[in-house]
């Protein structure tokens, strides 16, 4: 099967910055795919790459197996939903709505009544002769996306879509969005810096940094089976082992994460910590211990009998929560000490 | 921290500090503070003096005596309107400013477009630079220089004649209205030295309005289908007509009013600045100069109904 | 010599008017019976170039020694047209203005100037005998003014093209071919103002005598049209009218323009450039200016005001002038011995013309030679219109 995107070795430099930097990835067709990572680290420098926003300085970049690095954006078929919505504010909003089809050449009684439709989908019905400057962020939001899926794009890119909402419409719109992508059944590429956002709505996730892709695979795998330091770090907050501590816990010298929520407190065996602080999250209870002078976050039920600070519990966590990074050289700079 | 520490510090001194205090609890009397003075000057300098013109055109002047007769009449406007020189002179001027008004947004987009949207650091400064520099000069000396470039035996010939072009430029002058003598007694001349004069009061807020178009709404139009020419019309044109409006309403005004320009280059057919600098001063008929110098004001309060009338500010 | 212009505000010229309506009801002050001592000051509105204290050449000066001799500092406003000048006075806190005919009985009839009472200026007597009673300053036998200088308004020509004085007027109001084969069309200039249509009436006087012109700023509804229509023809000869001095002489120099009328000022300048220009006065004669000083009715320094008069006529100060100016001193002695000037300085200038020249006056509805004249306000209207194309 042809993939929806698929870069092949693509570089896109800026002067001596590599925002992109030798990029292999292939996005299949009808997934709701994330690209993640801190800013600066090339994910929207490839979704503008794939928009054709940028032109890649070397590589290709292939839609729907046609090569598209030479084609402008207004003869791609697929569609962007911008950061900041970018509606035009000189438009009502079914005027932006039906602005693609306008370009496309569609009579105005079937673009207007298509962009309507748009409006419905969105659930924004008859807010069309409004101006987009007074509407709501995630009204505007709505409509960005509907303009964005008026022409039926072959694939949808949605640059921070969430970033701008506060976090109750944030949640929100993650679900709207991924029951309208399993209905629509388009190829979804989302940019995104937050972990949980990229977890809770990907079927896969790609984690950038500086130019390059650590790590592709579903959540889960990113989520457990980090395979690098910075992956483990950037996704879910997990404990990193030095490979002198992991080769005493198993023998093999390697880096290792462990999940905060992997650590279970045991009243015999296990391993022995001092308590350095704990703090009440709600639901859970966070407690950073000392072993043997590496700090061990865990992530415990909010009525867990911890010890006074500066007294010793006993940690444990199953045989594979400890998970072996297999991408992390054994002699970086700290594997050494 | 010092536990000696007030929470609240004591008043300034002096009485600027009272004042300081008062500013702070009562803004709105700063602010009245502040505006009175231009508020003062505005309503008695600007338009007292412009509604005293108002008053003068609705007197005339006894054609007998030659003195202004000051029993409220539309005796002058009567004359301005059905006089067929007058009308003229309105014409022309209007077309005049109007052809200069369209040429000079014509090519002041693509400056203004490029500054805006492409130039940087440096290139900027240049731009800012090479905008400003002819404001900076005497307009006289501009005008003179110009009239030495257009004329007969001027800069602008002999280029022409060392290209073997002069017959290029025989032909245009030889066409009716627009040709002449020389360019420097056409139309053609006046026009010319109009858009020079007045280009930067287009390129500026053209390129001001452009500059706050956002990128990714051309990124948008395109990503949406519009080719550059449909993004042109759709997106940038509508966004900088705001910016287009604003700099047509200082090279038309600006056209219409001037009376010096057309006096040293041109074909001495009078123009409305020039009609009234004429008929206040040598004639004395301050009635009727009055009355040329609400044409240019109607006209502009016409244009600017238009402009909103077509949308041209809703985008502010 | 409406020498330039200048910015000239709808602004000024309500003040003007409000000033007008407000001030003209004091009446014209008695004339000075007897000189008292100078005031220390004395503010002069004057063409630019009139008075010179030598800043522009220091040659040129006839400021410094006066405010030595009589301790009257002079304050100089300058005004670049007859109307200005008019303004000027009627805005009031001046006391002399140096007024062309065409602004000087209109001071006259506002009572902005007082009487002048000549017996308190010994030089008056030194002044031509052809301009002591001139009807641009004197009303009724009463002098308004004294006069100052005066000028013909001369056909320029290019002496390359003309290898001959032109004998007519009429190489700039007929169609024809020039001394070097080629038309004048695009080759002559006429003077943009109202005033000009004199030139045309003159012109008239001599070539059409059954119209029965008089006088060139006395014109009946017939005489007026046919000097109109004289000034159509010419508008399908000139290219540009003129109105600056500057702007002429650039003309001569880069247009291709061969003939116009001008001043005296325009040629001096361009002969001084070594360019091929000459002047003369045609057959049919000229128009000319002749202006005066007069006083304000309201002058707050008439001591030093009438002993600047007294020192205008110096034959010094006139001769200095003229040659500065390009103008004929009123004062015939100083027509000799004047170094600046030369000898031959007041004949170039026009000084055996003097009959040959009508000056300029602003036409009235109310004229001497006829039961009713044009007045000066439809000749501003028309001559617009003729520019126009109409």
């Amino acid at each position: 099967m042809t993939s929806a995107v698929r870069f092949k070795n693509v570089c896109r430099h800026f002067g001596a910055i590599r925002a992109v930097d030798g990029l292999n990835l292939e996005i299949a067709p009808g997934e709701f795919f994330a690209l993640l990572g801190p800013s600066g680290s090339g994910k929207t420098t490839s979704l503008r790459l794939i928009a054709g926003f940028e032109r890649p300085t070397a590589g290709h970049i292939e839609i729907f197996g046609e090569r598209a690095d030479a084609i402008p954006p207004y003869r791609r078929n697929v569609n962007t939903v911008f950061q900041d919505y970018a509606l035009f504010p000189h438009l009502s909003v079914l005027e932006n709505v039906a602005y693609g089809l306008k370009m496309k050449g569609v009579a105005k009684k079937q673009r207007l009544a298509r962009a309507e439709e748009l409006l419905e989908l969105v659930q924004l019905p008859g807010y069309g002769d409004r101006s987009p400057a007074k509407l709501s962020g995630g009204q505007r939001q709505r409509v960005a996306l509907a303009r964005a899926l008026v022409n039926e794009p072959k694939v949808l890119l949605l640059d921070e879509p969430l970033g701008a909402l506060d976090l109750k419409l944030r949640e929100q719109m993650q679900e709207e969005l991924k029951s309208l992508q399993k209905r629509l059944a388009i190829t979804f590429v989302f940019v995104t810096h937050d972990q949980g956002e990229a977890l809770s709505m990907a079927d896969r996730i790609a984690v950038f940094n500086e130019g390059k892709i650590m790590q592709v695979g579903t959540p889960e795998e990113i989520y457990r089976a980090p395979r690098s330091r910075f992956v483990a770090d950037f996704v879910g907050s997990s404990n990193v082992l030095p490979p002198d501590l992991v080769e005493r816990l198993t023998g093999t010298r390697a880096w290792a994460s462990l999940r905060p929520e992997a650590v279970r407190l045991v009243s015999r065996g296990g391993h022995s910590a001092t308590l350095v602080s704990s703090s009440f999250l709600g639901a859970q209870r966070r407690a950073v211990f000392d072993f043997d002078g590496f700090q061990i976050t865990a992530l415990l039920a909010a009525d867990a009998k911890l010890p006074e600070p500066g007294k010793t519990a006993r940690l444990a966590w199953g045989e594979s929560d400890l998970h072996l990074m297999e991408d992390e050289p054994v002699d970086g700079p700290e594997g050494a000490a | 921290m010092s536990s000696a520490a007030a929470a609240i510090l004591p008043p300034r001194g002096g009485p600027s500090g009272a004042a300081s205090d008062a500013f702070w609890r009562h803004p709105k009397f700063l602010l009245l503070l502040l505006l009175t003075p231009p508020l003062l000057w505005l309503g008695i300098i600007y338009l007292g003096s412009l509604f005293a013109l108002l008053a003068q055109s609705f007197f005339a002047i006894d054609h007998y005596t030659g003195m202004i007769d000051y029993t409220p009449t539309l005796r002058t406007y009567r004359e301005l309107l059905t006089t067929p020189a007058n009308l003229d002179i309105i014409v022309r001027t209007v077309l005049m400013a109007a052809c200069v008004t369209l040429f000079s947004a014509l090519i002041a987009f693509p400056i203004a477009y490029y500054a805006a949207r492409y130039a940087r650091g440096k290139w900027k400064a240049l731009f800012y630079l090479g905008v400003m520099l002819p404001l900076w000069s005497s307009y006289l000396v501009k005008i003179y220089a110009w009239k030495l470039i257009l004329a007969k035996e001027g800069i602008f010939n002999w280029v022409l004649a060392k290209l073997h072009l002069y017959w290029l430029l025989d032909a245009y002058l030889s066409l009716p209205v627009i040709g002449g003598n020389s360019l420097s007694v056409s139309y053609t001349g006046t026009f010319l030295v109009f858009v020079y004069v007045w280009l930067p009061y287009m390129i500026l807020p053209l390129q001001a309005s452009l500059e706050r178009l956002p990128n990714n709404l051309l990124e948008a139009s395109a990503d949406l289908g519009a080719a550059p020419r449909q993004t042109f019309w759709s997106v940038i044109f509508p966004l900088a007509l705001p910016g287009a409006i604003a700099g047509s309403i200082f090279t038309f005004s600006l056209t219409l009013g001037d009376y010096i320009i057309p006096q040293i280059v041109g074909s001495s057919r009078l123009f409305i600045g020039q009609a009234v600098y004429m008929q206040q001063g040598t004639a004395g008929n301050i009635p009727l100069a009055a009355a040329f110098t609400v044409v240019p004001m109607v006209i502009m309060g016409f244009y600017l109904w238009m402009a909103k009338r077509m949308g041209a500010f809703d985008a502010l | 010599m409406k020498r330039s212009f200048k910015t000239f505000t709808a602004i000024l010229a309500v003040s003007a008017f409000v000033s007008q309506t407000t001030i003209s009801a004091a009446a014209a002050a008695e004339m000075l019976q007897k000189l008292g001592d100078g005031e220390g000051e004395v503010s002069i509105v004057a063409w630019p170039g009139y008075i010179e204290r030598g800043e522009t050449d220091e040659n040129y000066d006839w400021v410094t020694d006066f405010e030595e001799e009589t301790g009257c500092k002079v304050n100089v406003k300058t005004a670049n047209t007859s109307d200005e000048m008019v303004a000027l006075m009627n805005q009031g806190g001046f006391d002399l203005v140096t007024a062309s005919g065409d602004a000087s009985l209109r001071l006259v009839a506002g009572k902005r100037v007082q009487p002048i009472n000549v017996d308190l200026i010994p030089s008056w007597k030194t002044i031509d005998d052809r301009l002591k009673d001139a009807p641009w300053h004197t009303v009724d036998g009463v002098h308004y003014g004294v006069p100052y200088q005066w000028g013909p308004n001369v056909l320029m020509y290019n002496t390359d093209v003309f290898k001959e004085a032109p004998k007519s007027w009429n190489v700039v109001f007929e169609k024809q071919d020039l001394p070097d084969g080629k038309t004048n069309e695009g080759r002559v200039q006429a003077y943009d103002g109202p005033i000009y249509i004199a030139d045309a009436a003159n012109y008239l006087m001599a070539h059409k005598p059954e119209l029965g012109i008089k006088d060139p700023y006395e014109l009946n509804e017939e005489q007026y049209k046919a000097a109109l229509d004289l000034l159509r023809g010419q508008r399908k000869l000139v290219s540009r009218y003129w109105h600056d001095a500057f702007i002429q002489i650039d003309d001569f120099k880069n247009e291709g323009v061969v003939a116009s009328s001008s001043w005296p000022f325009q040629v001096n300048l361009l002969a001084s450039e070594d360019a091929p220009i000459a002047s003369t006065i045609p057959e049919e004669g000229a128009t000319g200016w002749a202006d005066s000083t007069m006083m304000h009715a309201d002058a707050e320094h008439p001591n030093c005001a009438y002993m600047w008069m007294e020192h205008s006529l110096k034959p010094k100060v006139q001769g200095d002038l003229a040659a500065w100016f390009g103008s004929v001193p009123v004062v015939p002695a100083a027509c000799k011995g004047n170094e600046l000037l030369g000898d031959e300085g007041c004949k170039t200038n026009g000084f055996e013309d003097f009959d040959k020249i009508k000056f300029w006056r602003t036409p009235v509805a109310d004229c001497d030679s006829q039961d009713e004249c044009i007045p000066y306000y439809r000749w501003v209207s028309d001559y617009i219109g003729v520019i126009g194309g109409r």
